[in-house]
Parts: C-alpha cells; sequence; structure tokens
C-alpha cells in the first residue's frame, strides 16, 4: 500500500483488503470455492451447521415442502424481533396498557409498524403450522423414524395458538377483552378441572388485572422459551432423522428399504444453493408481511369496557370453529372434540403404522387415512368459516350479504 | 438462484425504505414549521421575534395528571393562547375566551370537544377514520359536553338550550314508548340511558335521520324530523353516558365543587324524571275528528293502514273485525291493563280524542 503510485487506487485496494480480513475474521476463511471447502462451511459456521453437508436434490424444488416449516421458523424470530420492539413500550396494567398501544400506533416512530408486523406474523404463524402440519401429514412425513418429531410438531401447533391466544389480551381494547373471556370460558366446560383451570388462568374469576399480568408473562417469557427450546429440538431432528422425507427406493427384486438414497435421486451440497434458497424464503417473506404492515393495520377497538360485552362476543378466529361447536353443546364442542382432536394429533404416528408413501403428494397406498384427515381438516375449516363471516348478534346465523340486526 | 435473491433483496429494500418514509412524514411538524414562520413575520418586538426563533419542532403534549392520560392536540392547535392568531384559521387560531375558566394543562381538550387525544394526525385525533372512529364534537353538540359537566342550572339557558329543546322533542315523538331512559319507557327498542357513551353523534344524527340506513332491518319508525329537530334529539342523546364516561371528568367536577359549585346536578334531572309524556307543554295539539287523528297521535309510525304504516305494532287494517269499540276505548285509556306488558304505550288521551280515535277505527273492517 505504502509503495502505490496512485494513492487512490491504493486506498482502495486497502478497502479491499479490510474487506477480506472483515470477511475472513467472520466466517472463518474465504468464500468458498471448491467442493471441499462447500461442505466444509456448513460445518464449520454455527448457524450453518444444523444443516446436513449435502442434501437430495428434490429438497430444493418448491414443491417438496412449500418451505413451510422454515417460514414458520422464520415468523417466529420475527414475532421475537418485534416482540421486543413493542415490550420497550407496554406495560401490563390495566390503566396504561390500551394507552400504550395507542401511543405505539400514534406517535411512536415504527410502533405502528411493528405492532402491525407483530400482529400480521402471528396470524400468519397459525396458518403456516397448521399448513405446515397438512404437508407432513399429506407427504406421510411422520413415518418412521420421525413419529417423535410428528409429537414435537403437535406440541409445537399448541404452543403457537397459545402464544397467539395470551397475546390476544395485551391491548386491553373491546375485541381482546371479550375474546379472551369467551376464549377462557370455553376451558371453563371441561368436566371438574374447567373451573378450576380457568381461575388459574385468569387469577380470578374474570378478565383482571391479574389475567393480564399473567398473560403478558406467559406471552412475553414463558411460552416463547418453551417454544424455542422445543423449535431447537425439532429442527435438530429434521437433521438426525435423515432430512425430509423422500420415497422409498425400490429395489430390482421389489423388496422396499429406506436406505441408502437411491442412485437416481441426485445430491447436492447445502452450501450455497440450499443456503440461497433459505435466504430467498425470507426475503420474499419479509417484503410481505411488512408490504401487507404498511398497508393494513392491526385491528383495535376501544379500551376493553367490562360493563358493556360486545355482541356477538367472539374469541380468537382459531379458536371460532371451537365456539361453533360450543354453541351447539358445551361439553361435547368444548371438551371431547378438542381433547380427541389433540390426542388424534399427538399419537397418530403410532396407530397410522403402515409403512409406505413417504415424501410422496397423496400416495395412493395412504389414501384411508388421506380422506380421514382431509374430513377432520374440512370440519374444522368449515365451523371455522362459519364461526368467523357466518355468525351475528346471538350467535344467530347470517349470510355475509345479510345485514345484522342492530348498531354496527 | 442469485437473480432470485438479488431482486427479492432490492423489493424488500425498497419497502423497507417506503416504511421510513412513511415514518418520517409527520403532519405537526409541516403545522409546527408555518406556525412559527407566522409568527416571526407578526412579530412586532424584538423579544417576540427571539422567541419565535428559539422554538423547536418537537411533539408536545399535555400531561393531564388528574384524568391519568395525555392530550397531543397542541402539537398543531398551538395558538390557543397567542391573541396575534385571534382570527386565523384552524388549528393555528387562538381559542375563545373560555379558556380562561378551564385552562388547558388541567381540562386538556378532549373533556369539551371530544376525539382522541393522543393521536396527531388530523383524521385521526378527530376522529373521521384511522383506528378508532371518536367523532369531534362540533357547533350545538358541544352543548352535550357543556351539559354533562355544569348540567342546566349553573350555566346560561342558551348554552344548553339544544339539550333541553332534544329532551321535550324525546317527550313529544314518545320515543319512552319503546325505549327506555333510565328506568322510564318501553322494552321495543334498544335501552338509550348509555347511548352518549355507546354512540358517536354522526351515527345518532344519521340513525335519526333514517334508521335503517344504519341499522338494516330496524323496525325503528322513520320520524319526519327536520334538521333542528335531528341535531336537538342528538345532543340530549349524547349526554347519556354510562357510569365510566360520567366519572371520567369527576376529578375536574371536584375542582368546581371547592368553588362552591353544586357538585350534584339537581335530582330531577339526573334521573330524568321530568320526563313524562303529558307533561310537556310542547306535546301536539290534537285534531279532533279521527282519522286525522290517527295520524297526528302518530298511530301510523308503529301500525300499518292498509299498505303504509310502520312495523312494531300490528297492522290495524282490520282491527274493527278483531276489537269492538268498547275494548278498543279500554286499550286506548290504558294499554297496560287490556295488553298486559304489552309495547303499545300510554298516550294520555283525553274522552274526546279516545271517542273519535274509536270512531274511526270501529269503521275498520
Amino acid at each position: 500500500m505504502d509503495g502505490h503510485p496512485n494513492r487512490v487506487l491504493g486506498f482502495l485496494a486497502a478497502l479491499r483488503a479490510l474487506g477480506r480480513q472483515l470477511y475472513r475474521s467472520i466466517f472463518r476463511g474465504s468464500y468458498p470455492a471448491s467442493l471441499r471447502q462447500q461442505l466444509a462451511v456448513v460445518v464449520n459456521n454455527l448457524i450453518l451447521h444444523v444443516h446436513p453437508t449435502r442434501v437430495f436434490r428434490r429438497s430444493l424444488s418448491p414443491q417438496t415442502t412449500f418451505g413451510l416449516g422454515l417460514i414458520c421458523f422464520y415468523l417466529f424470530i420475527i414475532e421475537w424481533v418485534t416482540g421486543v420492539y413493542l415490550m420497550f413500550y407496554y406495560e401490563p396494567s390495566t390503566g396504561a396498557a390500551y394507552g400504550r398501544i395507542l401511543d405505539l400506533d400514534y406517535v411512536i416512530t415504527f410502533g405502528r409498524l411493528m405492532r402491525n408486523l407483530h400482529r400480521w406474523a402471528a396470524e400468519a404463524m397459525v396458518v403456516a403450522v397448521a399448513l405446515h402440519m397438512c404437508r407432513v401429514f399429506y407427504t406421510g412425513a411422520y413415518k418412521p423414524p420421525r413419529e417423535f418429531n410428528w409429537i414435537l410438531g403437535v406440541v409445537l401447533l399448541l404452543l403457537t395458538l397459545a402464544l397467539s391466544f395470551t397475546g390476544y389480551l395485551l391491548p386491553w381494547d373491546q375485541l381482546s377483552f371479550w375474546a379472551v373471556t369467551v376464549g377462557t370460558n370455553i376451558v371453563s366446560y371441561a368436566p371438574v378441572l374447567g373451573p378450576k383451570l380457568r381461575f388459574v388462568l385468569l387469577g380470578g374469576d374474570s378478565v383482571g388485572s391479574d389475567a393480564l399480568l399473567r398473560f403478558y408473562t406467559l406471552h412475553v417469557l414463558a411460552v416463547p422459551a418453551l417454544a424455542a427450546l422445543i423449535i431447537n429440538y425439532h429442527i435438530w431432528r429434521v437433521v438426525k432423522d435423515g432430512g425430509l422425507a423422500h420415497p422409498l427406493q425400490r429395489h430390482p427384486g421389489g423388496e422396499e428399504k429406506t436406505a441408502p438414497a437411491p442412485r437416481t435421486d441426485p445430491v447436492i451440497p447445502t452450501f450455497p444453493l440450499v443456503v440461497y434458497a433459505e435466504l430467498l424464503v425470507f426475503v420474499v417473506l419479509m417484503a410481505g408481511l411488512v408490504a401487507a404492515s404498511l398497508l393494513f393495520d392491526a385491528p383495535l377497538e376501544e379500551e376493553a369496557n367490562p360493563l358493556r360485552p360486545s355482541n356477538p362476543s367472539k374469541a380468537p378466529w382459531y379458536f371460532l370453529g371451537l365456539q361453533e361447536l360450543v354453541s351447539y353443546s358445551a361439553f361435547w364442542g368444548g371438551v371431547m372434540v378438542p381433547t380427541v382432536l389433540t390426542l388424534f394429533l399427538l399419537f397418530l404416528p403410532y396407530f397410522d403404522r403402515k409403512a409406505g408413501g413417504e415424501g410422496v403428494w397423496f400416495a395412493r397406498e395412504r389414501m384411508g387415512m388421506i380422506i380421514v384427515w382431509t374430513v377432520i381438516l374440512a370440519g374444522i375449516v368449515v365451523t371455522t368459516v362459519i364461526g368467523v363471516f357466518l355468525r351475528g348478534p346471538n350467535w344467530s346465523f347470517y349470510w355475509p350479504w345479510q345485514g345484522w340486526p342492530g348498531p354496527q | 438462484m442469485e437473480k432470485w435473491l438479488g431482486s427479492a433483496s432490492l423489493a424488500l429494500t425498497l419497502i423497507l425504505g417506503w416504511a421510513v418514509w412513511d415514518a418520517a412524514q409527520q403532519e405537526w411538524e409541516r403545522v409546527q414549521r408555518t406556525y412559527y414562520r407566522l409568527a416571526l413575520s407578526g412579530a412586532q418586538t424584538e423579544a417576540e421575534k427571539e422567541w419565535a426563533r428559539s422554538q423547536r419542532i418537537e411533539l408536545k403534549q399535555l400531561q393531564l395528571k388528574e384524568r391519568g392520560t395525555v392530550e397531543r392536540c397542541v402539537s398543531c392547535h398551538l395558538a390557543l393562547e397567542n391573541p396575534m392568531f385571534r382570527n386565523f384559521p384552524e388549528p393555528l387560531r387562538k381559542h375563545s375566551s373560555l379558556l380562561e375558566s378551564h385552562p388547558p394543562k388541567q381540562f386538556g381538550c378532549v373533556a369539551c370537544h371530544g376525539g382522541e387525544g393522543r393521536a396527531v394526525t388530523a383524521l385521526e385525533a378527530h376522529g373521521q377514520g384511522g383506528i378508532l372512529a371518536k367523532p369531534l364534537l362540533k357547533g350545538d353538540y358541544m352543548q352535550a359536553a357543556c351539559y354533562n359537566c355544569h348540567g342546566l342550572k349553573t350555566l346560561p339557558p342558551r348554552v344548553t338550550a339544544a339539550v333541553v329543546r332534544g329532551r321535550q322533542l324525546v317527550n313529544r315523538y314518545l320515543c319512552l314508548g319503546c325505549h327506555k331512559i333510565n328506568g322510564d319507557g318501553g322494552e321495543e327498542g334498544p335501552e338509550l340511558s348509555t347511548v352518549g357513551s355507546d354512540r358517536s353523534w354522526i351515527w345518532l344524527y344519521a340513525h335519526l335521520a333514517r334508521p335503517q340506513g344504519v341499522v338494516a332491518g330496524s323496525t325503528m319508525p322513520v320520524f319526519s324530523l327536520n334538521r333542528e329537530e335531528i341535531k336537538d334529539i342528538t345532543v340530549y342523546l349524547m349526554t347519556l353516558l354510562d357510569s365510566r364516561d360520567q366519572l371520567k371528568n369527576l376529578p375536574l367536577l371536584a375542582k368546581r365543587a371547592a368553588k362552591d359549585y353544586p357538585t350534584e346536578r339537581p335530582e330531577d334531572e339526573r334521573n330524568h324524571g321530568d320526563i313524562k309524556f303529558a307533561a310537556d307543554k310542547g306535546a301536539v295539539k290534537f285534531a279532533y275528528d279521527g282519522n286525522i287523528l290517527f295520524r297526528g297521535a302518530g298511530c301510523n309510525l308503529c301500525h300499518m293502514l292498509g299498505i303504509r304504516g310502520g312495523e312494531v305494532g300490528p297492522a290495524l287494517t282490520y282491527i274493527a273485525r278483531k276489537r269492538d269499540g268498547e275494548n278498543l276505548e279500554r286499550l286506548l285509556k290504558d294499554p297496560e291493563e287490556v295488553l298486559p306488558g304489552g309495547k303499545m304505550p300510554q298516550l294520555y288521551l283525553n274522552e274526546r280524542q279516545i271517542k273519535a280515535l274509536v270512531g274511526f277505527l270501529s269503521t275498520l273492517s
């Protein structure tokens, strides 16, 4: 650098050298060019080492997983970051909470953006987790050796709902107050323990300052910590269970065998293509979420008023299928259906033991289970749609084009 | 893959740039710049000029400790107490002299004007859109706010004239025949005891003008009210608050009590005990022809006759087939006796009116 004839060029050369040094110091080596180096990158990088060094080429094509598990993970991270931003301003007391939310929306720099992001990412996470589970089911990806990881996934679904539900109360507006009142009422329909459970959840008999503090603590500390732990385990198990589920290899003799992977399914190094694809999913997701958050505001109604129930009082949308069932029968809708459904989900891999169909969408040999699942799914979707769009005051039925009687 | 990643990243960067640009656009900053520029150009003394030059562009808010809230209206309405801006258009206009008896540091703005005090854009603060809709009280509608703290007795009559007229109209149009207000009235329509907290004045106005336009399928009759009447009734309804809204201004009322004003509204005002149908001097003078009386007393608002009329009560097209003259007479004299628990209001008709009406109704068969 000293001896360079041109000062400008010398400065640029020094800058390039600094850049290289920075890159090497961070990534422990230069940009990987050879195959050997590319494999080493995955092993040597803290974040990348959760990947295998090589993956099947089919893992890269979008229709294999539609990136749904990855999207769930990213949404969790986005919730984490935006949640921390909101925590700087939020105060979990009934007197101050609503004012803080208004301040976030009205005056705090990026406050409204962050709140919208947090809200829309949360709604998206419930949808993405459900779709991810459907993907895993329809491709038979819970077959051995992945049974236990399915259970972890079901637990993560429940934790996602818990995160969303506990967060629902925090704005302390009419919407959240009555949604949580209704949601916790569903809990109390459980036999023997129901009312006790509701009391523990709310820290009292009705939604009040203790409930707010309890939901806040669960929402920002307990549930996310547990979820983060299980997410790590879930992802680690994906790798340890042999990566994404892939179709069985058919030997010339006709006998099926899971390993080793067939030659016809080529293998590629994880770095760079898979890493880039994962980054692409993040960038597209983030761009979509930020755009949505700039265009659509998270709902907020008037401050919670325990004296003035909203009519209809609806639980958060993902519980409206349940609320619809509860409107027919509190015991069957509020207790039996959710319990049976949860048990069915949890132990699905242990009673659907017929081998075959792994890694293939809608495999013909699994048609029985696929029909059972689709019927259940359709039931959930239909009851939820009825609950969200077709129920008006006093839980009466209204078509969308029919006006509700009474003031809007 | 790099190409996809590159273009997606570019799109994300642009969207984030949009977010930053969006956050950098602050309406109140423009208003403040304009204000200090005007203050500088209109400054008479060197001290005033120095003051206008030294002001920072910053968010301003009133800390209302007694009411446990903040109001940021003054971020734009900067000239509240600046005599130089007496005849300027809003938002830079000096407030009327009422500010002297209602110091903003103590009362804030929302107590009288309504709106959303925490918001800092005109649209949101004035409740014309945005997240919540709490429209500002304007013109005569502010009488509701005056009344809610002061009642009727301590103010000059014209200040709460619309409230009084509105209450007379509620009386004249027999609103209590269907609606309950603080314990009195019917069950047919929704209770109105806290309607001022539940609804905005814009909603109430629109609803009074044409109920079915606001509430689909409403059976409330369309009263042919003129604009003044709709306004007056709306102002009166805005004074019917729930306990929380009544308590909101209590700290301010406590101050007033210290100045030896009566804290309690007189009892008859508080429970609206003076709303009795016949007691009102403004009540309609009935003509004693049954046919005309039928319309004059407002029967057709609730009852159908042929193809015209309301749907609250039963159609009366063939009423004479069902009830004879004596039965009708008893019914009109005391509806509660003939139809216990029914919706039909006591109309307080005199003998001659009842005779005329029964004569008319007996022809309907």
